[in-house]
């Protein structure tokens, strides 16, 4: 560009034509959507049959609502479901919402649910999804109290939406009694146990009182070796380092596990001196989901008790004796 | 500068290392006990002290200081070579290539982890750095657009990232302890790994230094005196990018060393190269052993992982900031050189109306064409209450944002002469994204007002930062964009260390900075349409200045305008235009750089015919993106911004081979 060419004059005509037409487009749009916006304020309300049709976005009410006997109309990332939570299955015709931070909406209101199921994480959907269906939190985690009272709670809330106490209640008891029955089954003299998850060769989640897999061992008269500080979801992420300062306990590790972990830690010289893992074999199970419902609380219970009794009760931790799968 | 002869390189290394011995002992007592030094000193037996402190403690303090000198040698290479004093180890794609390959190995074929997590993250920041430089190579590795490819590279792979994470969050929380830069180590595999690697860069820095210092003089002189400077640059920047991968894959992204220890020294008095590549390191070194010391320290009993490469960026954010009216200050390198220019067309206004047609008819494609329930719909086969009630305020709203970013850009291409300047790196976007992701992290479950509230102080701030930085210096083009950089550096660490966090938080994270129009009522989007409509009618009349201000500060005040004052007018327009627009596509969206250069490179030469064709090729690739990231993977929604990215950076990256 030379200093020559500034005359915008010329120009000038053209451009407010150019900026009429922008203008005019977007009136289109607006004009477009404003009129349909105006018409669709009568929406159907609430259907009077016995069991609402109902959409949720998390996994944890989900497991609750199917062991209660009820199929979700559509639940959030239901391929992750399958991968990340497992039990109970997903009833086939559940249909996929989408994200679970972003339920599609379009679908959603093609779905017409009569209610729309969340938890305290995601209140931030409520005003979006408020315009499909009526919202209700069923929340743990974002509520004050020990977190196995509030999964309970929360199950009961559950059975009130669906008008179904009693089914509520029977996976209540379920439940404990699942909880109950793993607790009689364990080996004599458990030691504390030490949950971790790997993420991957370095660090690991632990689980603390404040999360359900906590809670769980808590029920089963278990003792818990980790005893640090935890997150609002009751877990700790921290080095493998860090784990050197639990002095008594055994440990149990929660799949998923990293691809290739088993061989580093086989020479992992940090991971073998530890010792929780000096003290007696490492136990493997099963992945958990463990933000989850009461399922996962009483598949976690049925897990350990599982590991633990086909596990040697003590001797050296290292090597490992058996190659579970996980 | 003002230190005088006070500070010295020397002094300033000795200072810190006096503190690196200090960390050092306190951290090892904490590590071992009481009797730290009985156990440094005997030899590993079966005790776990003894084993933390040599398998774990031992090599994390040898890999940090390894890591940070070959980061700040890195970075004094790449300083060099791009003559540009922002210019980091990453600048080039090493980081976000070797992360997109690890994402993509874990999700697709997670067998290749069989070879180990380094191989392939090694092997994905060279294929990126392969792509910059394949994208460079015809103008010689330019550092202009050495630098523009790299920035454009970085961008797309970065939204690519985001968009995998975004999908598979739970399956790849684990690569993102690497992503943030974890320096935590169980042997001594990293350490015999890295250090020949460190040698050998070190030798192949010394021999290539006089040819490098060549350099300092500009383009014609250096070629005159014999060097080959594209085989030259190739050699640099190939021991950059050699030493920057090795680190990056064994320990994962570590932000600030590589760019804050050159400038720092150079600042202290190591004028020369050979100064700065005997300094840089040194300083490097110690200055990520002292940051990771002392994060072990405090990390003492945290529930959550404190990750050293990704804090070390955030905590070295405000002295990035306190740096750089000091760095361009002393910045010797030549202005970059302009981009070629583009002929001009004869008719701009029949290709803008042109690109309107395209616009209309992409709106009717997104408000009328979706997938539902049973698969594709015909137009209008399901009512409007369960279609075009959702799609009207979105369309609305991705066609405002692409437009006020695209005027954002090309007023900010226009102010600073810089080709790679864009909304996005003059950091309001990515101030809103802090705001928007402290309140996510502070307060879980906050709604969306507050959300945008949050948004929008988050841009204010950063524009309060942008002006209190930049006013002494009557808002020079360049160091407002290494500012702005600086906040986009602090941005994205944070954002790597929330995602190394991994709690549910995670994803309402992720759906609110991925730049998705899904939570815009029709409130929201007519507001923005109303604000950007003013905004550009306010930016209508100051097209004459634009035609001015990129011939130079001189020029333009020979021609009568007070170019203080038309910068800061024009800065505090960008700056609403890119917060108002950011609120509602995130901060990643990329328009802002892409849409001015699309109507550039269609010959839209004037400020005026170049600002109508951005926001129009602005407005109906944002439309387009958040059609397509609605449909693609239909019922999962692809966020517009990380669309935008991918469709615009594919596109960007096309056109870039033909610069």
């Amino acid at each position: 560009m030379r200093p020559g060419r500034f005359g915008v004059g010329a120009r000038r005509c053209a451009g407010r034509r150019a900026l009429r037409w922008f203008a005019g487009a977007l009136g289109i749009i607006l004009l477009a959507a404003a009129i349909p916006v105006l018409a669709a304020d009568a929406t159907s309300g609430p259907s009077a049959g016995s069991t609402p049709r109902l959409a949720t976005v998390d996994w944890g009410l989900a497991q609750d609502l199917i062991a209660m006997g009820v199929t979700p109309l559509a639940v959030g990332q239901t391929s992750g479901y399958e991968t990340w939570v497992g039990q109970p299955k997903l009833p086939p015709g559940t249909h996929n919402l989408g994200l679970r931070s972003q339920p599609n909406l379009e679908l959603l209101s093609q779905l017409d649910p009569d209610r729309i199921l969340i938890t305290g994480m995601y209140a931030a959907l409520k005003p979006k999804l408020a315009a499909v269906a009526p919202v209700t939190t069923v929340d743990v985690y974002f509520t004050p109290g020990p977190v196995w009272d509030k999964t309970v709670a929360a199950a009961k809330k559950l059975g009130r939406i669906t008008h179904r106490p009693q089914a509520a209640q029977a996976l209540i008891q379920r439940t404990e009694e699942a909880v109950r029955h793993a607790a009689q089954r364990l080996p004599d003299d458990v030691a504390p146990l030490l949950v971790i998850q790997f993420s991957d060769a370095q660090h690991v989640y632990v689980f603390g009182r404040g999360s359900l897999i906590g809670a769980t061992l808590q029920r089963m008269g278990l003792t818990n070796a980790w005893q640090g500080e935890t997150s609002r979801w009751g877990s700790a992420q921290i080095p493998l380092s860090r784990l050197a300062s639990v002095q008594t306990g055994r440990v149990v590790v929660m799949g998923p596990i990293p691809v290739g972990l088993r061989q580093r830690l086989a020479h992992n010289r940090l991971w073998q001196s530890l010792a929780t893992v000096r003290n007696a074999p490492v136990v493997y199970i099963p992945g958990v989901w463990s933000f989850g419902g009461l399922p996962s609380a009483s598949r976690f219970a049925r897990l350990v008790t599982a590991a633990l009794r086909s596990a040697p009760a003590s001797g050296p931790g290292w090597p490992e004796q058996t190659e579970r799968s996980s | 500068m003002n230190a005088g002869t006070l500070v010295t390189p020397a002094r300033l290394c000795g200072t810190i290392a006096l503190i690196v011995i200090g960390l050092a002992v306190a951290a090892l007592h904490a590590v071992a006990g009481s009797d730290g030094f009985g156990v440094l000193t005997s030899r590993a037996g079966p005790d776990v002290h003894q084993i933390l402190v040599h398998y774990s403690w031992l090599p994390r303090l040898t890999v940090s200081l390894i890591g940070g000198a070959g980061l700040a040698l890195a970075g004094v290479l790449m300083q060099q070579t791009l003559r540009n004093p922002l210019a980091s180890p990453t600048t080039l794609g090493v980081a976000t290539g070797a992360q997109v390959a690890l994402l993509a190995a874990t999700l697709f074929a997670p067998w290749l982890l069989g070879y180990g997590r380094s191989a392939i993250a090694f092997v994905g920041g060279a294929l990126a750095v392969a792509l910059v430089f394949a994208l460079a190579w015809r103008r010689g590795l330019a550092p202009t657009v050495l630098v523009l490819a790299g920035l454009v590279v970085n961008l797309y792979l970065g939204a690519v990232s985001l968009a995998l994470i975004l999908l598979n969050q739970e399956k790849l929380h684990g690569l993102m302890i690497w992503g943030a830069g974890s320096l935590a180590q169980d042997n001594w595999a990293d350490v015999i790994d890295l250090a020949p690697r460190l040698a050998i860069t070190g030798i192949g820095a010394v021999v290539l230094a006089r040819a490098l210092a060549l350099l300092d003089l500009d383009e014609l002189n250096a070629r005159n005196l014999g060097v080959s400077l594209a085989w030259l640059r190739l050699a640099s920047l190939g021991l950059g990018v050699f030493i920057t991968a090795s680190i990056v894959s064994d320990l994962g992204v570590i932000g600030f060393i590589g760019l804050a220890a050159p400038a720092v020294v150079r600042l202290a008095g190591a004028r020369t190269l050979g100064a700065r590549l005997l300094w840089a390191p040194v300083f490097g070194a110690l200055l990520l052993a002292a940051t990771d010391l002392l994060l072990q320290l405090i990390s003492g009993s945290n529930a959550a992982l404190i990750p050293t490469g990704a804090t070390t960026a955030a905590l070295g954010a405000p002295l990035l900031l306190w740096l750089v009216p000091r760095l361009s200050a002393a910045r010797s390198a030549p202005r970059p050189t302009a981009p070629p220019p583009i002929p001009r067309r004869a008719a701009p206004w029949r290709l803008i109306g042109g690109g309107m047609l395209a616009l209309a008819g992409m709106i009717i494609v997104a408000l009328f064409a979706g997938r539902g329930l049973h698969g594709w719909n015909a137009p209008f086969a399901l009512p409007w209450s369960e279609t075009g009630v959702w799609r009207a305020p979105r369309v609305l709203a991705a066609g405002a944002a692409g437009a006020l970013l695209a005027l954002a850009g090309t007023i900010i291409q226009r102010v600073s002469g810089n080709p790679m300047a864009s909304p996005e790196v003059l950091g309001v976007s990515a101030g809103t994204g802090m705001g928007l992701l402290a309140l996510i992290w502070f307060v879980p479950g906050a709604s969306t007002p507050a959300l945008l509230g949050a948004g929008t102080a988050g841009a204010l701030a950063t524009l309060v930062v942008l002006i209190a930085i930049n006013a002494r210096s009557r808002f020079e083009p360049e160091q407002l964009l290494l500012t702005g950089i600086a906040v986009m550096f602090a941005f994205d660490a944070i954002q790597r260390i929330v995602l190394a966090g991994n709690d549910p938080r995670t994803q309402s994270m992720l759906a609110w900075v991925s730049g998705s129009t899904y939570f815009v009522t029709m409130h929201t989007a007519v507001l923005i349409t109303a604000v950007g409509a003013v905004l550009v009618a306010l930016a209508w009349p100051l097209g004459r200045w634009l035609d001015v201000l990129p011939l130079g500060e001189s020029v333009s005040r020979a021609l009568g305008l007070h170019v203080t004052i038309s910068r800061l007018a024009l800065l505090a327009l960008v700056a609403v235009l890119t917060a108002a627009a950011t609120l509602i596509v995130g901060p990643l969206s990329f328009v802002g750089l892409l849409a001015p250069h699309l109507a550039r490179l269609s010959g839209l030469a004037r400020a005026r015919t170049q600002m109508a064709g951005a926001m129009v090729f602005g407005a109906l690739l944002m439309i387009a993106a958040d059609w397509v990231g609605r449909e693609i993977l239909f019922p999962v929604e692809l966020p517009a911004g990380l669309v935008a990215t991918l469709i615009g950076g594919s596109y960007f990256m096309w056109r870039l081979r033909r610069i």
